[in-house]
């Protein structure tokens, strides 16, 4: 998932690269042009992009937080409080998931477009649900981790980084 | 009982529309309620989003009340657009009561059915700013000019330039960068974007129209609105609707010509293209009034008849 | 309860949450999101509200240049063009007294120019320069403490993630807080080696010297760190020229330094999938940030909170330097256990209004620059202060043998040193301000 957000990136490096060469040319005037969508595609890719990065840092314990009073917490409470932020983790995930479905509806009933480009805005939409629907099983699965952490099994905990 | 709305809106403060327009609109409605009515504003979109989202934040109930410039949602509100087309606006006072007229008749119904619309109006004469001079058709070949709305960034495709869009605070930078050789907008913004320092050559249009205008909507959650009590609800239908709208256009209007004062006092060069010119533009201009009758075909709306009832609306209401 | 005690209350709550080690992100979200419900009495706000509001977010133009320069940095960390920098730095400063650990520093800097994270550049650094200082004999306390106070160049010296933030939430000019922290980000790299050359002289038995390097040999190896040059040229010279907005900029510095990358071989396949995970790993931390403090912000908007804060400070009538100090000491506190980027977004739009009415006796946008600077480099403190300090526990990890309390005792010289950096700028806004003078009168 974080590889197909990453390939957007890199084609927005490419294509915004791309558009700054056909901007230099102009005053050669030989039918070459910036890209006139450069900036609707890149707000499209980014989002989509980011929501796709969401369920790796999820993955990875990626978020940042502050652990000065982990080392003094007992080792219960700890792992009871993994469990509790990856459930609140779980149920944001899922609401923004449902909400976005929701977003993406309207936004496709009433037709609207970008400005420049003018492609249909639930498109954008619909490229970053799936980065949204992929980091709510990937946040349920980190509860289930969490779970049998709490049980006794440390197996699955990775080192914080 | 009392109510408190909340209003949110993309400008600052100390601009001009929620300064003089919807600050002194809420003020009458708090004296003709005996201050039962009180509207809390929200400015530069400080209750959170970006302003494409206002509209849907009426319609869900985010803020109470949303005013909204109709072009930031491209595509949603097609109607509308017929007062946005090139040269269809000339007095902005009377372009705004016949876009009220219309939205009472037609567009509550049909593409505002999930909002209650409280007033609906234009800006005065946009008006091409560049830094280096258009005095002709052939000078807006090969700018790169900043356009607000989908058929403004059409008209100034189809006119040879390069559109882009970008939120309004971006202008300043994209000017001073060289990354934009220009914008449209209408005077009354120029202050506010530092314009006249950044760019030093105006571009007017002699005649009764104006190149382009835009359109805005002060929007109300419908469900917010129905649940007024009927007294309440009658002095809010009594100070919005057509007096709010002609008001609107008359403030925005009239903060114009000081704007353009500044203008003339920098030392800029202001030329105003004459009639011969500007039938130019307007032939020009005509394949994009042609491709939105077309897209509107598309859509199962009759534009051709949209636009022949707009500019009879319009010339009824100039006096 | 009213609204304003409701805003009042959040804080606590809060700190209490992130206290508890709850992700940030989650935090912001879970307070602002429950504050908005108690409010209105209703949670269809927050619902709809989020509707739109995690699309509009991410999709924001302005944010795309946050992954972009992460990219950036992770291409010029596998590109070695950190090796190259050091051993540049080391010819000119190995054969004096300290000289390799202002080497060391000395890249940092360089590296600054071409990396916006300061645990990138402190990382990379790290693995190259760690070994060497360990080589030549230096205290491990100063080793680690050296290299993790050069990797807060990375932030200190543009181009800058923290302040491509602060500029979106303050609403300041990206190109100028640029040019602004330039001569910041010098004086914090020659009083870091200051730091060193004092430490030196204090314990002399502390570290070894190298053989002088001759001229020909300096020249080569300046010589072979000009992609550095070009990038950060391109980048920051090319977003004040005029010739990119800095979206556009931070294209460009991620594909020169992905390029260079891939011309010295060491961005292969397995280079690159790293490269992007460690960006979405952090673009997704940093989104998911800015979506809470959206949040946040506006349940505190919502109170009108903020509105009568700005209000209330300025009738206290207490003299802006009193609140400025009290204000960047705030900022030194959390440091000690906050990260930047959270601190930065969860404060700036709080504080950053607040501040803006007080009369410092400059132009709004002046002040826009040198306070934006001022919290830079507070915030960036904040990454060398014990007890959580991340640039110190990256540097740790990778000296096993060292404890982390020499650490920290190591990083104390540094920190001192930007205490009096944070004085003297604030003393003397000028010497933010003058570069953007003299560059706006061309
Ligand atoms: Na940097
Ligand atoms: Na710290």
């Amino acid at each position: 998932m974080a590889y197909l957000g990453g390939a957007a990136l890199l084609v927005i490096v490419v294509l915004t690269c791309v558009s700054i060469v056909g901007r230099a040319l102009v005053p050669l005037d030989i039918g070459i042009g910036p890209i006139r969508a450069i900036y609707d595609l890149t707000e499209i890719g980014m989002a989509a992009a980011v929501f796709a990065f969401l369920p790796l840092c999820q993955l990875r314990r990626g978020h940042a937080s502050v652990d000065l009073f982990k080392p003094l917490y007992p080792t219960v409470l700890n792992r009871l409080l993994d469990l509790l932020f990856d459930a609140g983790m779980l149920f944001i995930a899922v609401i923004g998931a449902w909400r976005l479905t929701l977003g993406m509806l309207d936004k496709l009933r009433y037709g609207e477009t970008t400005l420049i480009a003018q492609i249909p805005v639930w498109q954008g939409y619909a490229a970053s649900l799936l980065g949204a629907v992929v980091f709510a099983l990937v946040a349920g699965f980190c509860v289930l981790r969490s779970l049998r952490t709490l049980g006794g099994k440390t197996d699955a905990e990775p080192e914080h980084v | 009982q009392d109510v408190t709305l909340r209003l949110h809106q993309f400008l600052p403060p100390v601009a001009t529309v929620p300064a003089q327009i919807l600050k002194p609109w809420g003020e009458r409605l708090a004296e003709a309620s005996d201050g039962r009515i009180a509207i809390q504003h929200f400015d530069a979109m400080s209750l959170g989003g970006r302003p494409p989202e206002l509209i849907d934040q009426a319609r869900d109930g985010v803020a109470d009340m949303t005013m909204t410039l109709v072009g930031y949602t491209p595509g949603r509100f097609p109607r509308t657009e017929v007062f946005e087309l090139p040269f269809m606006m000339t007095d902005p006072v009377a372009t705004s009561l016949a876009f009220w007229e219309m939205v009472e008749s037609d567009f509550q119904a049909s593409e505002y059915q999930d909002v209650k619309i409280l007033g609906a109006w234009v800006h005065g004469p946009g008006l091409v700013h560049t830094a280096d001079p258009v005095n002709s058709l052939e000078d807006m070949q090969g700018k790169t000019l900043r356009g607000p709305t989908r058929v403004i960034t059409d008209l100034l495709g189809e006119l040879g330039a390069t559109p882009v869009g970008m939120p309004l605070p971006a202008i300043p930078e994209a000017l001073s960068k060289g990354v934009i050789n220009g914008t449209v907008i209408p005077w009354e913004v120029t202050p506010a974007v530092r314009l006249t320092e950044l760019v030093s050559n105006h571009t007017e249009f002699a005649g009764d129209e104006a190149l382009y205008t835009a359109t805005i909507v002060l929007a109300m959650n419908k469900a917010k609105y129905d649940a007024l009590p009927d007294d309440l609800r009658a002095i809010l239908d009594e100070e919005s609707g057509a007096k709010l709208s002609a008001f609107a256009a008359e403030v925005m209007y009239a903060a114009d010509a000081p704007a353009r004062q500044i203008a003339v006092d920098a030392g800029n060069t202001i030329v105003t293209l004459d009639e011969a010119e500007v039938a130019r533009w307007k032939e020009a201009a005509q394949p994009v009034i042609e491709r939105w009758v077309a897209e509107m075909d598309g859509k199962g709306i009759d534009g051709q008849a949209l636009i022949d009832q707009a500019r009879g609306l319009i010339d009824a209401k100039t006096n | 309860m009213s609204n304003i005690e409701l805003a009042l209350w959040s804080f606590p709550v809060l700190l209490l949450l992130i206290f508890l080690r709850a992700p940030i992100a989650l935090a912001m979200i879970a307070v602002g999101a429950t504050g908005t419900y108690l409010a209105i009495g209703t949670p269809m706000m927050v619902l709809n509200q989020l509707k739109t509001l995690t699309y509009g977010t991410f999709s924001n133009y302005s944010f795309s240049i946050i992954p972009l320069f992460l990219l950036m940095g992770q291409f010029a960390t596998l590109s070695g063009m950190s090796a190259s920098l050091f051993r540049a730095a080391e010819s000119f400063l190995g054969h004096r007294k300290g000289g390799v650990a202002m080497s060391a520093i000395g890249a940092c800097a360089g590296f600054g120019a071409i990396c916006g994270s300061s645990l990138a550049t402190a990382a990379t650094m790290g693995q190259v320069a760690l070994p060497e200082l360990r080589r030549y004999g230096y205290p491990g306390s100063l080793s680690t403490g050296a290299l993790a106070a050069g990797g807060t160049l990375g932030i200190l010296i543009p181009p800058s993630v923290i302040l491509v933030i602060y500029a979106i939430l303050a609403e300041q000019n990206i190109e100028k807080l640029f040019v602004a922290a330039l001569i910041p980000g010098i004086i914090a790299a020659l009083g870091y080696m200051l730091a060193i050359m004092v430490w030196v002289r204090v314990s002399p038995n502390s570290a070894a010297v190298k053989e002088r390097v001759p001229w020909a040999a300096r020249m080569r190896a300046l010589g072979s760190v000009w992609p550095v040059l070009a990038i950060f040229i391109a980048v920051v010279g090319g977003i004040y020229a005029g010739i990119f907005t800095p979206t556009e900029a931070a294209a460009v510095g991620a594909a020169g330094t992905g390029l260079v990358a891939m011309l010295s071989g060491k961005l292969d396949l397995q280079g690159l999938k790293a490269a992007i995970l460690a960006t979405a790993s952090s673009t997704a931390m940093i989104f998911l940030i800015i979506l809470g403090a959206g949040l946040y912000n506006s349940f505190l908007a919502l109170t009108q909170l903020p509105q009568m804060a700005s209000v209330w400070v300025s009738e206290q009538g207490l003299s802006p330097w009193v609140v400025l100090t009290a204000v960047l000491i705030m900022y030194l506190l959390f440091g000690c256990i906050m990260d930047s980027l959270s601190m930065v977004l969860l404060t700036v739009p709080i504080i950053y209004p607040i501040m803006s009415v007080l009369d410092f006796g400059m132009s709004a946008d002046d002040f826009g620059l040198w306070f934006g600077i001022l919290v830079l480099i507070v915030v960036e403190v904040g990454l060398i202060t014990p007890p959580v300090g991340m640039n110190l526990f990256i540097i740790n990890s990778m000296a096993r043998d060292i404890p982390i309390g020499q650490t920290y005792r190591g990083a104390l010289p540094f920190v001192l040193t930007d205490m009096v950096r944070v004085v003297i700028l604030a003393a003397f806004p000028a010497i933010t301000l003058w570069l953007v003078w003299v560059i706006d009168a061309l």
